[in-house]
């Protein structure tokens, strides 16, 4: 875990020690430095910590209730009394771990009879079993997070909504995300040089080259933050009450009531994923900036009408 | 005047030591010298030691004594309700929970995974961002408790059942049987306005055939209030492949010589059908029916600003 520094609250503190306490009487002695890192906590701040708690007593065995010393950099206990277990886990903490395992179970490589499975079963044996994820993967998802495991590099058909055209190319792909119920792959790109960010949807073919690239570490983005390049260029609009989804949907900068409606400020990452944008929103939707892209979406509803006008009947 | 660290360490230690429930009188007897003297300021010294040790999930049982201490209240900690059930998880179960909390990245899984015995410390090569929300552990905990939840909904107070919490598309969902509807319902977690109230465990039974997935379809151009409607949508041989392999080849109806494929689409929710042809830009029109391919040229048409 992570080492926090300064001041801790007395809340984070007996957290803390609830859990220590049941793992320290289990093993009788442990050196400061593995319990301190285990934890989360200096050794500075493991010491003064249990120096407090070997104070701790309740009559009559006032001296006695919880019985732990420090001696030459270990961590020892006597006859544990109260604290033999840990606390129960907190509601939040249960939920993290259900989610987590039933997030994890669809990813790819999850076994339905692996280890996790057996843990996610006795999770819900003792928590209830009311978490469902239902994220499907890509048909590419596996293959493609297994070719980022061996660092192998594979030809993939990949459909480029900016491009609006399919087009071959190689990648090595590094790692394999899911943001906002889609799954990712960042990879190098050999036909840009570059590294690129991959929708799996949008793989089309793919297959093995046998070629394995030198391994390169490729941390995965928090979500949202891929999006909020200060290179992209920011759409300002004007939305019905109904549209609130966009806001949940996609990232937005800011976000203002407006009389009925609302103002948003999206990032664009290009204009064909705007106008669809707007295609789906209907005349309800307008863009107040910047002024080029005010026609965006009665173009595109244009361009579209005029093939469902154009012939007068589609059923050819 | 001790720690206050120390102080609460006593208390909880006091509390599930004792045989009876103890009044705060008896509690500031046993832990003399520890807690401020006056009985107001003892009083909310104690009242701030129980709100942490509830924030940190000691559960604290409290009782109304009769007899010569009428009227008083009486606490003690239950120690089958404070302990942590053993899971009894192998070595190999513990890793794979840690690394599915390292993939997953909710806040409050590392902690969890501390009181497992586990050490936290894992790594992931596939990570997820799952969205994390305040409401979601009451909610999960009110399903598995069978305890009845309301909250406020699109400026609506409302009562739930509440059967599963569903993770879908990249949010959150409640689903459960409505008690004003009368009937099964789904709440986007995200939408839910202010705090969710959680009343007493034990107050439904969820049926036995409950199916979170045939309750919310995974199609949402299923959502509708006919949910047998479909639409043929014709899709230029640019994009076939890639329809056919999304929807499945008993979808596609026929293929045309230009490689264009027909596919036939639930359109229940017209919303989620528009959304659903519209990503596919100018390679996607609806062949029929007359109702569907209407709806959608009138929607372009205000756009355009014809009528």
């Amino acid at each position: 875990m992570n080492v926090r520094r300064g001041p801790r609250p007395t809340a984070d503190r007996l957290r803390r020690l609830l859990v220590m306490l049941p793992w320290l009487m289990e093993r009788g002695e442990v050196p400061v430095a593995e319990m301190a890192q285990r934890f989360g906590l200096t050794e500075a701040q493991l010491v003064s910590d249990i120096e407090l708690v070997s104070m701790c007593g309740l009559p009559p065995y006032l001296d006695e209730l919880i019985d732990v010393w420090i001696d030459e950099g270990v961590v020892s206990t006597g006859i544990p009394r109260v604290f033999t277990k840990p606390l129960r886990l907190t509601a939040p903490e249960g939920f993290a771990l259900l989610a987590a395992a039933r997030v994890a179970m669809q990813m790819p490589g999850a076994e339905p009879d692996g280890a996790l499975a057996r843990a996610l079963e006795k999770l819900a044996a003792a928590l209830g079993d009311v978490v469902v994820v239902d994220q499907p993967q890509p048909p590419a998802t596996a293959d493609i997070s297994a070719a980022a495991d061996r660092g192998e590099r594979v030809r993939i058909t990949y459909w480029s909504a900016t491009a609006d055209a399919a087009s071959e190319r190689d990648i090595t792909p590094r790692r394999v995300f899911l943001d906002r119920g889609r799954w990712y792959v960042i990879a190098d790109d050999h036909r840009s040089g570059e590294e690129r960010t991959f929708r799996i949807d949008r793989i089309e073919q793919w297959a093995p080259t046998g070629r394995i690239d030198e391994p390169r570490d490729v941390a995965a983005p928090a979500a949202d933050e891929w999006f909020l390049d200060d290179d992209l260029r920011t759409a300002r609009l004007a939305l019905p009450a109904t549209a609130g989804w966009v806001v949940e949907r996609y990232p937005v900068r800011a976000v203002e009531a407006d009389g009925a409606g609302l103002v948003v400020e999206l990032a664009v990452t290009d204009t064909r994923w705007l106008q669809e944008l707007l295609l789906r929103l209907g005349s309800g939707a307008t863009v107040l900036e910047p002024d080029e892209w005010r026609h965006l979406g009665r173009d595109a509803a244009a361009a579209l009408l005029a093939r469902y006008e154009g012939d007068g009947n589609a059923a050819s | 005047m001790a720690d206050a660290l120390e102080r609460i360490t006593n208390l909880v230690a006091l509390l599930l030591e004792t045989r009876a429930p103890l009044t705060l009188d008896q509690i500031a007897n046993e832990l003399r010298g520890q807690y401020p003297p006056g009985e107001s300021a003892l009083r909310g010294a104690f009242e701030r030691d129980k709100a942490m040790l509830r924030e940190i999930g000691v559960p604290i049982d409290s009782e109304v004594l009769g007899g010569n201490d009428a009227g008083k209240t009486a606490y003690r900690i239950d120690r089958r309700r404070y302990e942590l059930a053993e899971l009894e998880l192998a070595d190999d179960e513990r890793r794979a929970l840690q690394m599915a909390v390292a993939a997953a990245r909710l806040s409050e899984g590392d902690f969890g995974l501390l009181k497992l015995g586990a050490d936290g410390v894992a790594s992931s090569a596939v990570v997820a961002n799952v969205p994390d929300d305040p409401a979601l552990p009451a909610l999960r905990e009110a399903a598995a408790q069978h305890a009845e939840v309301s909250f406020g909904y699109r400026g609506r107070p409302r009562a739930l059942h509440p059967y599963a919490v569903l993770l879908r598309d990249g949010a959150w969902y409640v689903i459960g049987h409505d008690l004003e509807y009368l009937t099964v319902r789904t709440y986007r977690v995200d939408r839910i306005e202010g705090d969710v109230t959680v009343g007493a465990t034990g107050v439904f039974q969820r049926p036995a055939d409950f199916d979170v997935r045939a309750v919310f379809p995974t199609d949402p151009k299923l959502l509708g209030d006919e949910p047998a409607s479909r639409a043929v949508v014709r899709v230029d041989a640019t994009r076939a492949r890639w329809v056919a392999a999304a929807m499945g080849e008993t979808a596609v109806q026929r293929t045309l010589p230009d490689g264009a494929v027909e596919v036939e689409v639930p359109c229940a929710n017209l919303d989620a059908f528009r959304s659903w042809l519209f990503g596919l830009g100018g390679h996607a029109e609806v062949v029929g029916p007359p109702e569907v391919r209407a709806a959608v040229v009138s929607w372009l048409r205000e756009m355009v600003g014809v009528r």
